[in-house]
């Protein structure tokens, strides 16, 4: 065999000349501004925060891609187009689940005419360039149900579920059903995605409060797929170590609803703790298969950051400290409170409201 | 399976098809598959505007289009490459994550500029796609199966490494100049007072080399003419001296490197350098090549193709947002363009093998 003598060079000068190509491309700037606004001083808000005119406004509420959890955006945000008189508000879910093609989208959006943007990232680590793009276009721009990784947030605000607390509590709530001892399975979502790293650290640190009587057997990620990738998941969980487990505690939609299909059906004595409130969950809570859940408030999300948009796309407010994080809060669900627990997510979508009035806002 | 070729005469034609075939008989320009496309991605664009003009923005619209066609096309490229010696690569899209978790590794941890970064991510990615090529050539495993385990074995490496490597599963680190990359297009260049268009990113500068650099690989030397006899009929290769076992492992190679560029430059296009990459790349891959023209049978290849079948599917995909499509019938419409380019791909081979027939 003779050597390859003119292959390698073929990709030697293949490689040549694309980091030729890379060298002449960084000539100039753009120029683009780091999209940060200055933070207003000096006024204080007043609480009374009413749109005035928010005919000129169009809304866009964009999430990752198709998830059952999005869905209350869509009513909220026809609700809230239709109580503060704004020019429109869509709701659009063809992000795939893909960071360039959200991007895309978005882009597409501004140039249909939307000039709010309430957005779910689908990477938390890539998120903040999109918003920085957007904010030196002028626009508003909203972290809607997941803020950017890394503590920094280049949109006007983020209003979300702190995805750790939340975790923290469903990880109290499955110890404390379990008499706060024995073993505890975490099933959660993709691994390599920020949020679900902040979801490991809340469920150990709450297993570290317990002082060593409640032992983490495992932590199963990338099971919220679909629900298939779930069902099979738990199955095979439970056949393997059922007898050796006494609580389960999930983090995402489809491992929720295929544990607490799963404990039902194969009689496990583990005590489930799930998320969110799909109806096959609150009936597992209702007849007592599951012990709790911890719901999000995906309807005060679209309604407040919608309505805060056009606060901030009219120049009517400004934010006191742009980028600020407002959780918007996780309830623990029970089968004391499974009846009433939406009053308590109606009464913290107004509190939101008046945080954003009193202190998020300073407006004219 | 193999396209009926049978004499290793050369056919390089000036609009960008390289193939080997009996003595050129050209079809009329009109059956042309690359004309008919560039007039209906050019026909679809033009409707798309007057639909909606906002589809000719340039800054909003057309930048981000061109910048994920120049992106895609570059994925169809690595697919084309191992399309031509008859192969397929299911793990394009693993293969680019491989690439850009070694740039960001490099940037990260060993604060390379960004050509280095670069440099070392394209030899990851050629350094796998050899891998795979010599694993096929000595095994003499269907690439499909051996793609296929790199595609597994790929998809739990990448995501064990980030999650060792990092804290929030992305290199993050940006070294200057790729921001300036991602968001600078040519109206940034201006020569004296013309500056270039600002709807062309200067990303498309990569996409413009590899195409060159492809082009003139099939069209103007051997080992290009060796790859496509490789593939139009391997046991007529290796009888005429062809060394078949390395011009598989070099078409991986090139396939490798291509995806890793691919993955770098989606990388830029978003910030950061994460395990998700290249996640949806392999339907592009066979959708902009098989559009293009190149046999998914090996032997036949169009580089202008890839380029002209991925602007087509980003033009509809992009029209249909604009036009507000929901997701549903968004994915009916591209469905029904990847039906109509394997449609078009089995048309194409029945088509010449006729004219083969017909001419012996």
């Amino acid at each position: 065999m003779r050597p390859p003598t003119r292959s390698v060079l073929t990709g030697v000068v293949a490689v040549a000349v694309l980091t030729a190509g890379s060298a002449a491309c960084t000539i100039k700037n753009s120029g683009a501004s780091s999209g940060a606004q200055a933070a207003a001083s000096g006024k204080s808000g007043t609480g009374t925060a009413e749109l005035a005119d928010g005919s000129g406004t169009k809304v866009a509420l964009v999430p990752g891609g198709a998830h059952p959890y999005f869905q209350p955006w869509k009513a909220a945000g026809a609700a809230a187009k239709k109580e503060y008189g704004l020019g429109d508000v869509t709701f659009d879910e063809t992000s795939e689940w893909d960071q360039q093609k959200q991007n895309n989208l978005i882009s597409t959006l501004a140039a249909r005419g939307y000039n709010a943007f309430g957005i779910f990232g689908v990477s938390p680590t890539d998120i903040n360039t999109t918003f920085a793009d957007l904010k030196s276009q002028g626009f508003a721009v909203a972290s809607l149900a997941s803020c950017p990784a890394g503590g920094t947030d280049k949109a006007d605000f983020c209003l979300s579920t702190d995805v750790e607390v939340a975790a923290y509590k469903a990880a109290k709530a499955a110890i404390g059903a379990m008499a706060g001892k024995g073993t505890l399975v975490h099933l959660t979502g993709n691994n390599v995605d920020a949020n679900t790293q902040l979801r490991i650290k809340g469920v150990d640190k709450a297993v570290k409060e317990s002082g060593g009587k409640v032992k983490l057997l495992q932590t199963v990620t990338d099971v919220d797929k679909d629900l298939q990738t779930a069902q099979k998941a738990v199955s095979d969980l439970l056949a393997a170590k059922g007898d050796r487990i006494q609580g389960i505690v999930t983090t995402a939609y489809n491992p929720a609803v295929a544990a607490a299909d799963a404990v039902k059906t194969s009689g496990s004595r583990a005590k489930v703790v799930a998320i969110d409130d799909d109806a096959k969950i609150l009936s597992a809570i209702k007849d007592g298969s599951v012990a709790a859940t911890v719901v999000q408030n995906p309807v005060g999300q679209a309604e407040v950051g919608t309505w805060a948009l056009a606060l901030l796309q009219t120049k009517q407010c400004t934010m006191r400290h742009p980028g600020q994080i407002i959780d918007s809060g996780s309830f623990v669900v029970t089968k004391t409170n499974v009846g009433t627990y939406d009053a308590a997510r109606t009464a913290k979508t107004e509190q939101l409201k008046k945080q954003f009035a009193d202190t998020v806002l300073v407006c004219e | 399976m193999r396209t009926p070729v049978t004499t290793p005469e050369h056919d390089s034609r000036a609009d960008g098809t390289a193939a080997i075939r009996q003595p050129a008989q050209r079809l009329p320009l009109w059956v042309n598959q690359r004309l008919g496309l560039l007039v209906l991605t050019v026909a679809l664009a033009a409707l798309f505007g007057l639909l909606r003009p906002a589809f000719l923005d340039e800054r909003l619209v057309l930048f981000p289009l061109l910048r994920d066609i120049s992106t895609l096309t570059v994925v169809a490229l690595a697919q084309m490459v191992v399309l031509s010696v008859g192969h397929m690569n299911l793990a394009v899209g693993r293969m680019a994550a491989f690439g850009a978790l070694f740039a960001g590794l490099g940037y990260d941890r060993l604060h390379l500029p960004l050509q280095l970064g670069l440099l070392l991510c394209l030899f990851a990615g050629a350094a796998i796609g050899f891998l795979t090529g010599w694993i096929i050539a000595r095994t003499g495993v269907s690439s499909f199966v051996v793609t296929l385990a790199m595609d597994f074995a790929l998809l739990g490496l990448v995501s064990l490494l980030y999650s060792a490597l990092t804290e929030n599963a992305a290199f993050t680190t940006q070294p200057s100049g790729l921001m300036d990359l991602r968001s600078t297009s040519l109206a940034d260049i201006c020569v004296g007072p013309v500056c270039g268009s600002p709807a062309v990113p200067q990303m498309a500068q990569f996409t413009v080399l590899a195409l060159g650099g492809l082009g003139f690989l099939y069209t103007r030397t051997r080992l290009g003419r060796e790859l496509l006899l490789t593939g139009a009929n391997p046991a007529a290769a290796e009888l005429s001296g062809i060394p078949t076992g390395r011009r598989v492992i070099l078409a991986h190679a090139l396939s490798g490197l291509l995806a890793a560029l691919a993955g770098f430059m989606a990388a830029v296009g978003t910030g950061t350098f994460r395990a998700s990459i290249g996640d949806d790349f392999m339907l592009p891959s066979f959708l902009g090549a098989v559009l293009g023209g190149t046999l998914l049978t090996g032997g036949v290849v169009s580089v202008l193709g890839a380029l002209l079948g991925t602007s087509l599917v980003g033009v509809i995909r992009k029209g249909l947002d604009l036009l507000g499509v929901g997701l549903e019938s968004l994915n009916i419409y591209l469905g029904c363009v990847l039906l109509l380019a394997l449609s078009a791909d089995r048309v194409r081979t029945v088509v010449s093998y006729r004219k083969v027939v017909r001419s012996t």
